[in-house]
């Protein structure tokens, strides 16, 4: 006879009170999460999350109050969930998953993960440990009205990382510096701004005008001739911005008429540019004081980051964010550096003016200081009950691992509205694991293109084997019957090559290196493909170009879209939900998603 | 009078805005304006009550009165998280009171202890959107032929173990709108010669789309004819909750009560039996619903409460904002198979 204690089967419901499960991530997903845990009888539960409580998170961090703000979400969240049941077993990690603390034998303290994450990084880490550990763990991922829940166990199922991921969206620089065409370049060439003039100078966020951008040139000699002209041409290039400025003293008339009158005025220069695109209009500053118009005298009725200001509007709030940007920069004092922050006003005012002013240059509408946070700060909407419809399912996935029906268990997507068979929850079998998987095949592998002679040890570290391939503490060293060694995860030991080239170590076409995530237990062999002509840094062979995701389904939109709400895929996506009709998949097309929005992070430049 | 003002209140406050920020971002400044003018009676605290109170109050209503008779068991402790674990014995809607109030002090949350039943008819009128859950079937159709008839939103919701539901009807014309993307075409002038592009429109504009639905009361939905050809070829594509459905109904409506885990095998026998009955008064076969659901039912297991709660919530945001095409008219979560289907059942 079935015997039940609440809903559950009693064997079921034993096991649920002794085992322990860890939870990565105390936000909107966490929250609802911990809720369901201990209200389904969850004894022994391990929270962690390196994040802080924000005003903004209250709309459905429900565990969360006023007075909390400011604390840690993992801290306060045990202490929330613990008066659900005062005699469960909660304990509280204020800390990244990512700390090497977290190693394999403490992941197998648990038989169940689940992910309540908002960046791919993360995943993708959280994923390799519990492949180490053999630990079945469940993702997920929310953005607006979309959601979705997936189980992972090694052996039986895709890993996270069995299908590739669309690419961080990134912009040619030239786009950013010279044709701009959407706001969203004009944005993030606010952003670059903010860091030439404030903060950290990168060589990858230039501002000014590229000289050398192939579409200036009537022929390919002239881009070569214009690049060392403007060496030798007084301000363009020689002085960087950030010198420039602060020659200036930061007078903002004089940064605005530089910027948005001068740069412009040389662009217009190079007119190949303009042939078949709409000419960019310079500003000028005196001109638009003198024609100001009296503001008309309708008070807003609505948000004031809403509205959308005149030219001048923008004129003053530059003047005025720049200043203020500058009094703060004196006073941390010398080689100071501001980093940029959405919930910094200033900060937010400077890239509000900036983009629209340049908005405004290029012949687009402009946008309020409401829509440009959105896209600069890669903001994902986000309301309670789609998270809660989400963290359910996870608890319901679950139980099926701890019932040992690991055959139920589904990838399910929540759609806003009903699908075709009237689905608005579709469950979808789970595929089995990619067999080419350069994380979880028996001995992953891939080929990478790039120019042995211009990459840096430094790039292949942080951008190849850390950023694209996931790797946290790497160590690498070239398959040459020696063991050359050039990455070492202790610091400081290899700090020495990082400015070399990879050719300066015998690397070329052909050339295997092996590199090692200790922590992650992971190892990957990286077939090297020389190759002269890039326009980028490098390119992972048998993927679409690092740019252009492939052809999509809406399902797989809707999963790229939940997949990490701090990185990028679609910039320019309207801060609004969007209506996703999913449909049902056969086992092949379902992508493992993730979880929120991805919008905007730091879009990288592809150099050339 | 105050409502409408309130409604029609131009000025959102910057705590409004700071706090609803994800929020407004998502369905709007004037969709939020309006929830912050709805006032909503939920019936129930029980565990599906607890998250549609949750996600109500966190989305911003004006305010929220909370209605239930029943006392504070040990079961209600752990079947829901407004309740905190020493209220044993209080009333149920009054013990979720501060928990309920702390999760938005903007809302006005309110508790009444009296039973749903004793209410008189206007008592309901001052609401825009009633919500009933644990309800009997024949209050369900009391109510919610009394608010149609008053333009006032009703949904009903209940969770039995794996399986829940969602029902609503919000009147013969629901007015609401749908966003859609603004198709620009380019015009063909330019100063800038032949084939210089105009300005660019952002692509990212859209607009607003005026549209209507209907809907049926819960009394045609559940009184659906099933001998005629026509319905009876429907089967194949109709979901078998609609009939689980009706046999929970009766049950509670025979016993006063759920299924209960205490009474197991006496319940369990009393469910198969009224799946027999409910089937054969509708003309249909035995097979239709068969006993695997029995011992799947018992108790609101509270991952099933979180997602129908979800789903209910949104939809009274949907319908108090008019934003959104609301689900017509039935939701079904299955809670074994991860399966949420949305079907219309009434007349056509």
């Amino acid at each position: 006879m079935v015997q039940l204690v609440g809903s559950l089967r009693k064997e079921l419901a034993d096991s649920i009170s002794t085992c322990k499960v860890l939870v990565v991530g105390a936000g909107g997903i966490g929250c609802e999460l911990l809720k369901n845990l201990v209200l389904t009888g969850f004894k022994n539960i391990e929270v962690i999350d390196l994040d802080t409580i924000d005003v903004s998170n209250l709309n459905r961090q429900f565990l969360f109050q006023k007075k909390h703000v400011g604390k840690s979400k993992a801290q306060v969240a045990k202490e929330s969930a613990l008066q659900f049941c005062p005699s469960a077993n909660i304990t509280a990690y204020h800390d990244s998953i990512m700390n090497p603390e977290y190693n394999v034998e403490f992941f197998r303290k648990f038989m169940l993960v689940m992910n309540a994450l908002d960046n791919r990084a993360a995943r993708n880490h959280v994923n390799r440990m519990c492949l180490a550990a053999d630990i079945p763990l469940i993702e997920s991922g929310t953005a607006g009205y979309l959601g979705q829940v997936t189980v992972i166990k090694k052996g039986m199922t895709e890993c996270y990382e069995c299908q590739p991921k669309p690419a961080q969206k990134t912009f040619p620089g030239c786009t950013i510096r010279n044709t701009p065409s959407e706001p969203i370049h004009c944005i993030v060439w606010a952003k670059y701004l903010f860091n030439q003039l404030f903060g950290e100078e990168d060589a990858d966020q230039e501002v000014s005008p590229d000289t050398a951008d192939p579409e200036a040139a009537w022929n390919p000699e002239e881009t070569a001739a214009r690049a060392t002209a403007s060496d030798k041409d007084g301000d363009i290039k020689r002085v960087s911005t950030k010198e420039w400025a602060r020659s200036t003293g930061y007078d903002s008339v004089k940064l605005f008429n530089k910027l948005f009158k001068d740069d412009i005025m040389y662009l217009l220069t190079m007119d190949k540019l303009w042939k078949k695109r709409k000419a960019p209009t310079p500003l000028d500053w005196h001109q638009l004081e003198n024609s100001e118009c009296p503001k008309e005298g309708t008070p807003a009725s609505g948000l004031k980051d809403q509205q959308v200001l005149d030219v001048w509007g923008y004129c003053q709030l530059f003047q005025h964010s720049v200043e203020t940007l500058r009094s703060q920069l004196q006073e941390k004092g010398e080689g100071a550096e501001l980093v940029w922050d959405k919930d910094d006003p200033p900060a937010m005012d400077f890239v509000t003016a900036a983009a629209n002013l340049r908005m405004h240059i290029f012949s687009m509408n402009m946008k309020s200081r409401f829509d440009v946070k959105s896209m600069a700060g890669n903001i994902i909407p986000a309301i309670a009950t789609t998270n809660a419809v989400i963290a359910g399912l996870i608890v319901l996935e679950g139980l099926k691992i701890l019932s040992g029906e690991l055959e139920s268990c589904r990838t399910i997507f929540l759609n806003k509205c009903p699908n075709l068979r009237k689905k608005l929850l579709v469950p979808c079998v789970l595929d089995p694991p990619s067999a080419n998987c350069y994380v979880c095949a028996s001995k992953p592998e891939v080929t990478v293109k790039l120019n042995v002679h211009k990459t840096m040890v430094l790039t292949l570290q942080d951008k190849i084997v850390k950023e694209r391939f996931g790797m946290v503490a790497p160590d690498v060293q070239i398959e040459d019957g020696k063991g050359t060694i050039l990455i070492s995860s202790e610091e400081g030991e290899t700090e020495g090559n990082n400015n070399k080239f990879l050719s300066d170590f015998g690397i070329r076409n052909g050339s295997r290196l092996q590199a090692d995530d200790f922590l992650q237990d992971y190892t990957l062999l990286i077939n090297v493909l020389h190759d002269l002509e890039r326009d980028v840094e490098f390119e992972v062979v048998g993927e679409a170009p690092d740019k252009a995701p492939p052809p999509q389904t809406n399902q797989e939109e809707v999963n790229s879209i939940t997949n990490g709400n701090k990185d990028s895929a679609q910039p320019s996506t309207s801060s609004k939900g969007q209506h996703r009709s999913g449909h049902d998949l056969t086992s092949h097309s379902c992508y493992i998603s993730a979880k929120r929005l991805s919008s905007v992070s730091e879009v990288e430049l592809s150099s050339r | 009078v105050i409502d409408m003002i309130e409604k029609e209140d131009p000025v959102i406050s910057e705590e409004e805005a700071a706090q609803y920020d994800r929020q407004i971002r998502l369905w709007g400044l004037d969709a939020q304006k309006r929830l912050r003018g709805s006032r909503v009676l939920l019936a129930g605290l029980g565990g599906l009550g607890a998250e549609v109170a949750k996600n109500l109050i966190l989305a911003g209503v004006k305010g929220l009165t909370l209605l239930d008779h029943e006392q504070v068991s040990e079961e209600s402790c752990r079947a829901q998280f407004l309740v905190p674990v020493t209220a044993q014995g209080q009333n149920r809607a009054k013990a979720s009171l501060e928990r309920a109030q702390n999760l938005n002090p903007m809302v006005k949350v309110h508790a009444d202890p009296d039973r749903i039943e004793d209410k008189p008819d206007d008592f309901f009128l001052q609401f825009d959107a009633v919500c009933l859950t644990g309800c009997s079937r024949d209050l369900m159709i009391r109510v919610d032929q009394l608010c149609s008839k008053h333009n006032i939103k009703v949904f009903c919701g209940d969770v039995y173990g794996y399986y829940g539901y969602m029902f609503c009807n919000l009147g013969q014309a629901h007015n609401y709108v749908e966003e859609k993307p603004k198709v620009v075409k380019p015009s063909g002038e330019s100063n800038d010669g032949p084939k210089a592009k105009k300005a660019k429109v952002d692509p990212n504009e859209t607009t607003m789309v005026k549209k209507t639905a209907s809907f049926c009361t819960l009394k045609e939905a559940l009184a659906v004819d099933w001998t005629s050809e026509k319905a009876k070829a429907g089967l194949k594509r109709t979901p078998v909750d609609y009939f689980l459905l009706q046999v929970l109904l009766k049950f509670r409506t025979d016993k006063g009560r759920d299924p209960d885990p205490q009474s197991f095998p006496e319940d369990s026998q009393l469910l198969r039996q009224i799946r027999d009955d409910v089937l054969e008064s509708l003309s249909l076969n035995s097979d239709l619903l068969n006993d695997d659901f029995i011992s799947y039912c018992f108790s609101e297991m509270s991952p099933v409460c979180a997602v129908v709660g979800g789903v209910l919530g949104q939809e009274v945001v949907k319908a108090l904002s008019q934003r959104d095409a609301p689900h017509r008219n039935f939701f079904f979560f299955d809670g074994r198979k991860g399966n949420g289907v949305v079907d219309y059942f009434g007349p056509n």
